[in-house]
């Protein structure tokens, strides 16, 4: 059952990732993210006073705009943008500035497969550093199912090409907390475990996805890990400089 | 993710990084006691979880917030900031301070302010403001006078150079004892400087070569050690004489 990847890697080996914050020097806050050859590049101005008509003026608003690297916009960036959007509106706090909008704009550097996923991570990352209220992080992972059942992911886009289905999966990073000292409350299941998004292609049977679901969620642990060091390593602390 | 205890206490994140969903606090243990919390911290049923990315602070008896660092201002009752007069009403002028809605300045909110004499203030006019109030959902309330009604060094800002940076080298700029930068700067140089909480600084100085130098000694000094700032503005001094 084992199936060989063009570039060496297991079924679940996750692609070198790298991040960086604060890269540009306008924005409020802007981060770049890559996995393996795919690079994007996320940048938030925000929030500013005003929202659009249609929105709620009791919350506060979220607009995406995607910038393909080639080509003009067309219906492909505008799913994408409300992907995002959606995305972003279940992980920030919307009451805490109402009558507000942030911008996010996502520029594609390059793309060599897992697009949405790694562009999910470079905005959550770029909120992070405009210090946008947040309920919590988002990690996404890319998810292929195979002919015969088998799940690989983080796949290059030629295995996106070759494959019969993929899964974008968004989960909530996990969460450090202190433990609880009075009777353990009867937890039902962490909130690891709840999904944010789901984007699927092509056809795959329901097991195969409950498969996707489960590795992807197992590898998300691997890529909360590496955004909190990352978050860590990037904000300078310097005791001797507390007022 | 585990984590290691220590033997008798809880562990706890104070000075340590938290991130957007990380419970700090756990209330359900805590009765009967009053807890402030600052900024970026949240209250959801028995959790105190953290909303910003930063570090946990603590200060007696009872305040925790999250110390960040960020080129967006939020607002604070209390806070000294820089604004940007945008537009003039009939009874407020609307300012810029950086943050999520643009504040109102009443045009009486000055020392000794009539009807009669209302400050005349275009557009683009900096001024140093004191914020009075700033609730969620409002346009914060700033005053040309402190608390007694005094002016204070309130008022606009003539002549001079205004940069933005961030919330944390404003905060460091106006720590107490003397931050390093100042320090060194002032030993050698004369000038006059006003830090907005809000993440802009404005230089005045006789000549413009001193008001360059010293803006670019401050917007180096943000990643910087004490020692490394101190050698950075020695630096920067000998190269101009």
């Amino acid at each position: 059952m084992e199936i060989d990847r063009a570039d060496g890697r297991t079924a679940n080996q996750l692609r070198p990732l790298a991040c960086s914050r604060n890269v540009l020097n306008r924005a409020h806050g802007s981060a770049s993210w890559s996995q393996g050859e795919t690079k994007v590049l996320a940048a938030v101005y925000g929030p500013k006073a005003g929202t659009n008509k249609n929105e709620n003026p009791e919350k506060a608003c979220f607009e995406v705009i995607w910038k393909p690297k080639t080509g003009q916009i067309g219906k492909a960036e505008k799913e994408y943008e409300m992907i995002l959007k959606r995305t972003i509106q279940s992980i920030c706090l919307l009451n805490v500035n109402p009558n507000t909008t942030t911008s996010i704009i996502i520029q594609v550097v390059h793309d060599d497969g897992a697009l949405l996923p790694c562009a999910i991570n470079a905005a959550c990352a770029a909120l992070v550093d405009a210090s946008i209220p947040m309920k919590h992080l988002a990690v996404a992972i890319c998810c292929c199912v195979a002919q015969n059942g088998y799940v690989i992911l983080d796949p290059s886009k030629l295995e996106e090409q070759t494959f019969k289905a993929f899964a974008y999966l968004v989960f909530p990073n996990s969460i450090i907390s202190l433990p609880s000292e009075a009777s353990p409350k009867p937890v039902s299941e962490p909130m690891e475990h709840g999904i944010i998004t789901s984007v699927t292609r092509g056809v795959m049977p329901v097991d195969d996805y409950f498969h996707c679901l489960d590795r992807g969620r197992a590898a998300t642990s691997k890529l909360s890990d590496f955004l909190r060091k990352n978050l860590h390593l990037q904000t300078p602390t310097d005791p001797s400089k507390a007022g | 993710m585990a984590i290691a205890e220590p033997t008798n206490n809880s562990p706890s994140y104070i000075d340590k990084l938290v991130v957007p969903g990380d419970v700090v606090l756990d209330l359900s243990s805590m009765s009967n006691q009053t807890i402030k919390l600052g900024g970026g911290l949240r209250q959801d049923c028995d959790s105190i979880t953290a909303m910003k990315a930063g570090m946990l602070r603590f200060s007696k008896p009872n305040k925790y917030w999250v110390e960040s660092s960020q080129k967006r201002y939020v607002p604070s009752a209390g806070d000294a900031v820089l604004g940007i007069v945008v537009d003039t009403k009939a009874e407020n002028f609307l300012i810029d301070i950086k943050g999520p809605a643009l504040a109102y300045l009443p045009v009486l909110a000055f020392e000794g302010g009539t009807r009669r004499n209302i400050p005349k203030f275009e557009v683009g006019t900096l001024i140093y403001v004191r914020v009075v109030k700033a609730n969620i959902g409002m346009n914060p309330d700033l005053s040309c006078m402190d608390a007694s009604g005094k002016a204070a060094e309130f008022g606009p800002l003539k002549d001079g150079y205004m940069f933005e940076t961030s919330t944390g080298l404003s905060r460091m700029l106006l720590s107490s004892p003397a931050c390093p930068v100042l320090e060194a700067l002032g030993k050698k140089l004369s000038f006059e400087i006003a830090v907005g909480l809000n993440g802009r600084v404005w230089v005045n100085a006789a000549a413009p070569s001193t008001v360059i130098l010293v803006s670019n000694a401050i917007m180096n000094s943000e990643t910087l050690t004490s020692v490394q700032q101190k050698l950075m503005v020695d630096k920067l001094l000998q190269r101009t004489q």
